[in-house]
Parts: structure tokens; sequence; C-alpha cells
């Protein structure tokens, strides 16, 4: 199974970056699980036309008690893909990371990953690793990878290298390792010179380079990833790219 | 009042759990909670405190370590206080502050082990559960991290007890007994987990021929010794005559066959009319029940106030999740034998039998502990 965990900067694309790539797993036959752990709970919206799935937190606000089925917390969006958001407290109250862990809690007392044998599973992470409770997707048992999204702006390689420097911090815990760089273009001054010097100081590879794509925009106005829209456009290719190589890397290891 | 207790007990947590399962095997417990919180894990709920040495300590958790995550700090003064100590293993579990902060302690155990070059382990405990969840989860770890080499069998006939901790058996002889009762039933002690044997005892356990579970905390560390080494296990505590007799011809059986059977729970409750009714843990409870109604004829039924697996349950044994449960069911039975600390609630015309329970009342009816096994049941109905 491939576990992923999709960081980087508020704004920066994560969540276009993930659930992209989602659908590029589903192209590819994969059977997909995409897990928003955002108080937002907009990571998924674009895999389900736009309807989304009723945040955890959303949901123990709401009924007043744990959920009982899978079915009751998930949604099934383009390509079959399975797909959850964490949500997260009242704003202004309430520990939004503490909502992460229960919500992982409780989706393994729901045998999540026992009954849905997906093949992929990714993790669309809040911008900064600020406490625990956002470091969960990296824990033994969740993802084992993760992908680090930034543009060539000096706040995104900012959180990036803070990203970077806080799994490292990890390694004797058998946490997740940064697999490598998703450069989601901002087209600034030399952005992939820039990239390329924080991933080389790095020791990173930039896996994939996402152009801006005014049909990303174009698409997600329609509730859709351009990897369901059209997946023949070059910006669509990317995502399948980099799908295929870690697909391809999983079944290597 | 739902899922309340405001005249009884409740029964201790899972933190007292891991500490009384892990006691006496030379192992440091670090509980991850606010300093002063030893008393509980290890005075209230540890007969032994005052007369055998053990290595549990509480971190002495902050406002501030909480809030900055110094998971640095615990780790660097658990290796500290290791190399003094050279501790046979470390484990670490925390209290609900940890839960609520999403403290990992699988984590920092692995980072402990990797710095101390000791085996660690993380436990799950939030104080949010009973002690048999945490005093399993520690036994558990125990015999996966020293259980691991597949020993020939002993010559003899021989067992394991697996699951024996003062919380159920307090510091009366009990546990004596069961081990004098494996002898007079055929079968030499091999190791008892984990009272009155070593880690290295338990690192042998793979040589018995079957394993006498002795509490529900024990199911899955016998589940994991029959998964490694195929030994069967029997679920029991040998009290009264003839369910001892009982038990003892499980065990045999299950030694000669290899399959495992829930000897405790092979009754059944599910007849109308009023019964006696037992509080408590489902192996100990369930195998009281199972003598009474062998020795004495009177029809019983278990109540089951904490954790337990369904298949631990006989058809008619009831769960209860709070007190006005527990007094609804005491109302409708012929008696009850319980903890001193249910009779308040319990209906004035129903006969109220004294059962000291130590984890539902810690120390405060140690003087009255009953010593059950092999021995007469002390009761006529």
């Amino acid at each position: 199974m491939l576990k992923l965990a999709i960081y980087g900067k508020g704004g920066i694309g994560k969540s276009t970056v993930t659930s992209n790539l989602a659908a590029a797993f589903a192209r590819l036959g994969c059977k997909v699980i995409q897990i928003g752990c955002d108080p937002k709970a907009d990571s998924t919206i674009n895999l389900l036309g736009g309807d989304p799935v009723i945040p955890v937190m959303n949901f123990l606000r709401e009924h007043d008690r744990e959920p009982e089925r899978i079915e009751e917390i998930a949604k099934t969006g383009f390509g079959g893909v399975l797909c959850i958001e964490t949500g997260g407290p009242t704003p202004g109250l309430g520990c939004a990371g503490r909502g992460i862990i229960t919500t992982f809690s409780l989706l393994a007392d729901l045998r999540l990953f026992e009954q849905h044998k997906p093949d992929v599973v990714l993790y669309d992470v809040l911008g900064d690793v600020v406490c625990g409770g956002f470091a969960a997707p990296i824990r033994e048992g969740y993802a084992s990878q993760v992908l680090i999204v930034t543009s060539g702006e000096k706040m995104a390689l900012y959180a990036a290298n803070n990203i970077n420097a806080a799994v490292h911090n990890f390694e004797d815990r058998g946490y997740a390792t940064v697999r490598g760089i998703v450069l989601n273009r901002r087209n600034v001054d030399r952005e992939e010179e820039k990239v390329r010097a924080f991933a080389d100081a790095n020791g990173l590879p930039i896996v994939a380079d996402i152009p801006r794509s005014d049909d990303i925009i174009r698409y997600e106005d329609m509730g859709k990833t351009v990897v369901e829209g059209d997946p023949e456009l070059d910006v669509s290719g990317r995502f399948l790219a980099l799908a295929k190589l870690l697909l391809e890397e999983e079944r290597t290891a | 009042m739902k899922q309340t207790a405001r005249i009884i007990s409740i029964h201790a947590a899972d933190t007292s759990g891991v500490c009384s399962m892990l006691y006496e095997l030379g192992g440091m417990v670090v509980v991850h909670d606010a300093s002063g919180c030893n008393s509980t894990y290890s005075t209230h709920d540890e007969p032994r405190w005052y007369r055998q040495d053990s290595m549990i300590y509480i971190s002495a958790l902050t406002e501030t370590d909480a809030i900055l995550g110094n998971d640095e700090k615990l780790i660097a003064d658990i290796a500290a206080a290791a190399k003094d100590l050279s501790p046979n293993f470390i484990a670490v579990c925390g209290a609900p502050v940890p839960l609520l902060a999403g403290t990992d302690f699988p984590a920092i155990a692995a980072e402990i082990e990797a710095r101390t070059g000791i085996p660690a382990f993380g436990l799950h405990t939030s104080g949010m559960h009973s002690y048999l969840a945490g005093a399993s989860e520690a036994l558990e770890a125990v015999v996966s991290h020293f259980c691991t080499e597949a020993l020939p069998r002993t010559d003899a006939p021989s067992a394991n007890i697996i699951g024996a901790t003062p919380l159920d058996f307090s510091v009366n002889g009990a546990v004596e007994s069961v081990i004098g009762w494996l002898k007079k039933s055929g079968f030499e002690l091999v190791s008892c987990m984990a009272m009155g044997s070593t880690l290295d005892d338990i690192r042998r356990a793979s040589a018995a021929h079957v394993n006498l579970v002795v509490s529900s905390c024990g199911i899955a560390a016998a589940e994991l010794l029959r998964k490694r080494f195929g030994t069967p296990w029997i679920a029991g505590v040998p009290v009264g005559e003839k369910f001892s007799a009982r038990l003892a011809s499980a065990l045999k059986t299950a030694a000669a066959s290899g399959g495992c059977a829930l000897t405790c729970a092979e009754r059944d409750a599910s007849a109308p009319g009023r019964k006696l009714a037992i509080p408590g843990e489902a192996v100990f409870s369930g195998s009281l029940a199972a003598a009474i109604e062998a020795d004495l004829g009177t029809p019983c039924r278990v109540l089951c106030p904490l954790e337990a697996e369904d298949r631990l349950l006989a058809p008619g044994d009831l769960r209860i999740f709070d007190e006005d449960a527990a007094s609804a069911a005491f109302a409708e039975a012929s008696g009850v034998i319980a903890d001193p600390m249910y009779a308040p609630v319990c209906p004035p015309d129903v006969p109220f039998f004294r059962l000291p329970h130590e984890a539902f009342s810690g120390r405060c009816y140690r003087k009255e502990s009953l010593n059950l096994i092999d021995h007469p049941l002390p009761w006529r109905f």
C-alpha cells in the first residue's frame, strides 16, 4: 500500500496537487483513499463534483456520537476515490490537531484500511507541522513518504524548509521520510532555479513540475480535477507521470 | 444517570494496569503524567509497594512541557535514569494530558531504545480505560519482545499462568494457590505472568504445553503465544471443587489436542428466575459463577462492568456500564457477591456478600480479601 502525506505552505495548492494525484492514481486503476487533514475541509471537494463530504468533526458535533460505519463519514468521488475530511473544531475553540488524531483513531476503530483495502492512501495536511496533531499523518502506520509542495516564492520555500526539518527531527521515530518536492509554479522570477537550489541543498529531488494552468482553475470551477476533466492535457500528464513514478517505485520496493 | 458513578467507585485505570503487570519484571515503567500521581498507580492500587522494590516513575509533566511538546526532556530524563538503573526494559505510557496533546509513545520508545540500547516499548494508556486494557497491552508487549525463541516443550506437562496481577488477585496467597493447584493437577509451572516470576522465567514461556489465562487481561498475550508457538490456552480460575476439576480436565485436553477453551464462559445464565449476581472481571467472575452453580446449586449471572470480549460472557450474563444498571440488576438478583463498595447500590432486601476486588476498591478492604483458590467456597445461600 502506497501511503503519502502532502505538506506545504497554506494556499500553495496542496489540495489541488493531492486531488489531481488521487484522480491520476484512480485513472491508473488504483483503489484510492484521500484524507483531508485541514480544518477547512476542502481537500476532496474537486473529486466530489463540488458536493462535499461531511467532515468527521462536523459529524461528531451534529450527532453527538462517534460514527459507526465508514459510509457515515466518507463519500466516493471520481474514479472511486474514497473521500474523507477530518474537519476542525468550532473556529476559535477546541483543538484542531487533536481533531486529526481523533479522526485517525476513529478510522482505525472502523478498520478503514482492512475493509476498503486501498492501493494508495493520500493525506492532505495543513500548511505547517504546527503541533503533534499535524504530524500524525507521518507517524508509523500512516504515511511512509512525504511530498512537499512549493513554488519559488520565498515564504513557500521557507515553509518547505520548516516541514523538511520537522520530518528530519523524527528520523529516530520511524516516521515518514521526505520523498521529494512538487514544484507548483506561480510563475515567479527564476522559479525553477530557486526551487532547485532548495532541493539540492536538502538532497531532495523535484519529482513533479506542475505548470501554472488556467485549465486547473477552469475544471475546479466545475467541481473537477483537471485529470478528471481532460487527461490528455499536458498538466494532467504531469500528475499521471508522478503517479506512475510513485507506483513503479512502490512495486519495485 | 448514564455512564456515571455517583456513589460507587470506578475501576483502576489503564495506567495502574501497566504498573501492576510490569511491577516485578525488572523494567523501568514511566508514566508521563503530572507529579504526585504516582501514589494512585503505585500505592493505593499496589499492595507490593512497601515491601518489594520496583522502578515505577512519573515524568512530572508540567503545563509548559505539554504545551511545548517537550518530548526531548522526557526522553533525556529516561535515558539518564536508565543509565543508572540498567533496567531489563523501559515502558513508557501516558495519562489524560498526553492523550489530549497526542503524544506518540511508541515513537518516543523507539527514540529511547535507539539512545540507550535497552528494549523499550510505548503503551497507549490514557487513563480513560480500565486496568485490564493497560495490563493486557503491557503483557502483550513483554511477550512480544521477550518470548521470541521456540524452546522445546518440557518433558513433563507444564503451563504458564497468564494475567495474574494484585489488581485481580490481591497479595493473599491466591496466586501461590493457583500454582499449587496446577502442580496437583499434574502441571509444572514455567512462568506466572506476572507475579512471582522473573523476566527470564517468562522468556522460557514457549516451553510450556498449555497456558492458563486467569484474567481477561491475559488473553492477548496468550493469543500471541498461540500464534508464535502453537501453545493452546484455557481461560478460567480454579475456584470451587467441581469447577476446578473441570478446569484441570480442560487443561489436559488442551495440552493434548492443542485446542483453546473459555472454560469460565461455559455456562448458561439465560434461564428465567432470580440469580446470584457477580459483578467483576469476566474470567474470575465467570469461574466463580460456574463454581457456585456446580458446588452449591445456586444459579448465577455475571455482571460485567469492564472491557471484555463477547466470547467471555455466557448467555444471560449482562454488561453493566454504570451504577444505575448495577443497581437495577442487583434488584432482580437473589443475592450479590461483590466488592464492598457495591453495597450502597444493592437494595437492602437483597443479601450482599463481600468479596473485595483490589482493582475496584484499592487498599480499602485489603484485610478482608479472600483467597478462594483451592479452598471450599465460604458461602451458603
